[in-house]
């Protein structure tokens, strides 16, 4: 079978309003994040890739089927929406096993996978409780449970960490990388950048409905040339290694670390800049404790690509 | 980096068919119905002409109760095709306020709650989903109009002579057609108005303008141009028409002009009204709900 989600050259209008323009991916299994402005089309995104709508043109398919085989279709591909919504006066419990009964389940099976989704994210005391007495947090578990309940192949979560406290959203995020490590696609679209980062293999970037990037987070990174690279530098005589680095004219930007004990390096060869600091490191002039990327990271991609007005750059 | 173990094992059970999923959306609907206070009053209202009827028919085929309750002359006593026109007439028109309370409870909310999208991210379609709306309304309304017909029916059937059943099975075949008419139109003109109007008391409020409005229309057209063909816009007339006929009663003339619709202009126009409620909901029952963000 095949293992990735495709999308050739889709499009979708809605009437003469553009959802997304010609894009074509291929994403393996992990965590991609999606990442864009208020605008960008991700949700049009993750509707067409949970067969929710139609494209207009080009062809999608999730794991070598199309939207049009529904019954496979939906069994395969799980979905957290962004919006804090529910059929009306059902308990936590009542949802799921609802929700495992449309999927086709049998009484069985729909309240063990029920029970097992509740337990996975830590809502089984208040699952006898109606949803509409659930905190924020809580709507938002009952919501990620509903997406994994049916054992989905494809999870896509629209905005999965909005309104949850940090412990909830640590408890989330060890609970996607789990999955991602298993094996299962997770698509992720979330504000909270710089935690999803953490466990995102591949980033799509999206504006104005057109695709902006795509592809393993540090090789797109590489991609963006016309931003140096940024990397901080733990060391015990960071303004001596700022001069020293600055002796070679592929180091464009040098700013100490809040604390004095490291330094943020910008360089354009970042090949080179390895190489010197090495040299560096065997003179023994400085004593370099770490080296690590400081903007290689789908939230610096973003600020570079996109920019804080939205518009690509 | 993830390392992937491909140990993730998607479900692989046995899934129910098609019907069975439609069937979770009928009971989701029949519980929201139920759960309303309102609803379990329409229902013990829409009983109460059903139990006047029920005691009409002992009355009629009990000699002494007869010879009690009526001295002079039995006529209204008689059980014929004008006493079940009456009984479904009565229960049809009962069934009016229980749709439009009901079928706002079982679209609008969905629509303002945006849980469109969640339950259409399952094996279920659009056509689907409305089926199963359907199902439960359709339902609901047969338990106030069909079902206490038959019942009567049936009742009558009991008591009667032998031979009355099988001289009279034209009467039970035009309350099951013209009931099931009736109801399959105010269910799609109810969930397709309800589609259309996020706030549930206003959608019950434009339901009743729908089957009324047009009835005045139709109403001031053939009183204006004195023409029937206004009486197409008037559904009691028209429905009225067609149980007369179905049931097999002989329609009342009105002085002066035919005022007698053709049952194929009024079949027609029952039909586009039904096409219209598709084309309605087609049109909202959608799941994309388009936020840019």
């Amino acid at each position: 079978m095949n293992d990735r989600i495709v999308f050739e050259n889709v499009s979708k209008f809605y009437g003469e309003v553009l959802g997304v323009n010609r894009v074509s991916f291929s994403i393996p299994p992990g965590i991609t994040t999606l990442v864009g402005p208020n605008g960008s089309g991700k949700t049009t995104l993750m509707n067409l890739m949970t067969g929710l709508v139609q494209p207009s043109s080009g062809q999608i398919s999730v794991l070598g089927i199309g939207p049009g085989d529904a019954d496979a279709f939906f069994r395969m591909v799980g979905y957290c929406a962004q919006f804090d919504s529910f059929p009306r006066g059902l308990t936590g419990y009542q949802f799921l096993f609802d929700s495992l009964m449309l999927h086709g389940m049998a009484d069985y099976d729909a309240f063990r996978l029920a029970s097992e989704a509740l337990e996975r994210v830590r809502l089984t005391e208040a699952a006898g409780r109606r949803i509409a007495a659930y905190s924020k947090g809580m709507r938002q578990k009952i919501r990620l449970a509903q997406a994994i309940a049916h054992h989905p192949r494809v999870l896509v979560l629209d905005e999965p960490l909005n309104g949850l406290d940090p412990m909830a959203r640590a408890e989330s995020l060890a609970l996607f990388e789990e999955l991602g490590r298993q094996g299962m696609h997770l698509i992720i679209s979330s504000h909270i950048l710089d935690e999803v980062d953490r466990i995102s293999d591949r980033v799509i970037l999206i504006t104005g409905g057109y695709l902006i990037a795509e592809g393993n987070i540090h090789q797109v990174r590489q991609e963006v040339r016309d931003k140096p690279m940024q990397v901080l530098v733990r060391c015990d005589k960071p303004e001596l290694l700022a001069s020293r680095m600055f002796s070679v004219n592929h180091c464009v930007e040098a700013r100490l670390h809040g604390d004095g004990k490291g330094v943020f390096l910008r360089t354009a060869d970042i090949d080179e800049f390895y190489r010197l600091l090495n040299d560096v490191a065997i003179e023994g002039l400085v004593k370099i404790e770490a080296v690590a990327p400081a903007d290689d990271n789908a939230n610096a991609i973003y600020n570079y690509l996109i920019g804080s007005d939205g518009g690509a750059s | 980096m993830s390392v992937y173990k491909h140990d993730y094992r998607a479900y692989s059970g046995r899934v129910t068919p098609i019907w069975a999923r439609i069937g979770v959306l009928v009971r989701y609907g029949l519980a929201e119905a139920l759960s309303s206070k309102i609803t379990i009053g329409l229902f013990l209202a829409a009983l109460i002409p059903f139990i006047v009827l029920l005691i009409q028919v002992y009355l009629a085929n009990n000699p002494a109760a007869r010879l009690l309750v009526s001295r002079n002359g039995l006529s209204w006593l008689e059980i014929n095709s004008e006493y079940f026109l009456r009984a479904l007439q009565l229960q049809c028109w009962f069934a009016l306020p229980l749709m439009s309370w009901v079928a706002p409870r079982l679209i609008t909310y969905d629509l303002a709650d945006s849980a469109l999208p969640i339950l259409l991210s399952h094996p279920v379609s659009r056509f689907g989903y409305v089926l199963g709306k359907f199902i439960a309304l359709f339902v609901s309304l047969a338990s106030v109009t069909l079902l206490p017909c038959l019942v009567l029916f049936v009742y009558q059937c009991y008591f009667a002579p032998p031979g009355w059943t099988s001289a009279n099975l034209s009467i039970a075949a035009g309350i099951v057609v013209g009931g099931t008419i009736w109801i399959t139109l105010l269910s799609m003109l109810g969930l397709a108005f309800s589609s259309w109007v996020k706030w549930r008391t206003l959608a019950t409020g434009v339901i009743f303008a729908a089957i009324f409005v047009p009835a005045g229309v139709g109403g001031i057209v053939t009183a204006v141009l004195r023409t029937k063909w206004g009486s197409l816009l008037n559904l009691p007339v028209m429905m009225t028409q067609l149980w007369q006929r179905l049931l097999g009663v002989p329609e009342m003339v009105r002085t002066g002009s035919d005022w007698s619709l053709p049952s194929t202009a009024i079949l027609i126009m029952l039909l586009a009204a039904c096409l219209v409620c598709v084309a309605m909901l087609n049109a909202r029952i959608r799941a994309r709900e388009v936020v840019r963000g």
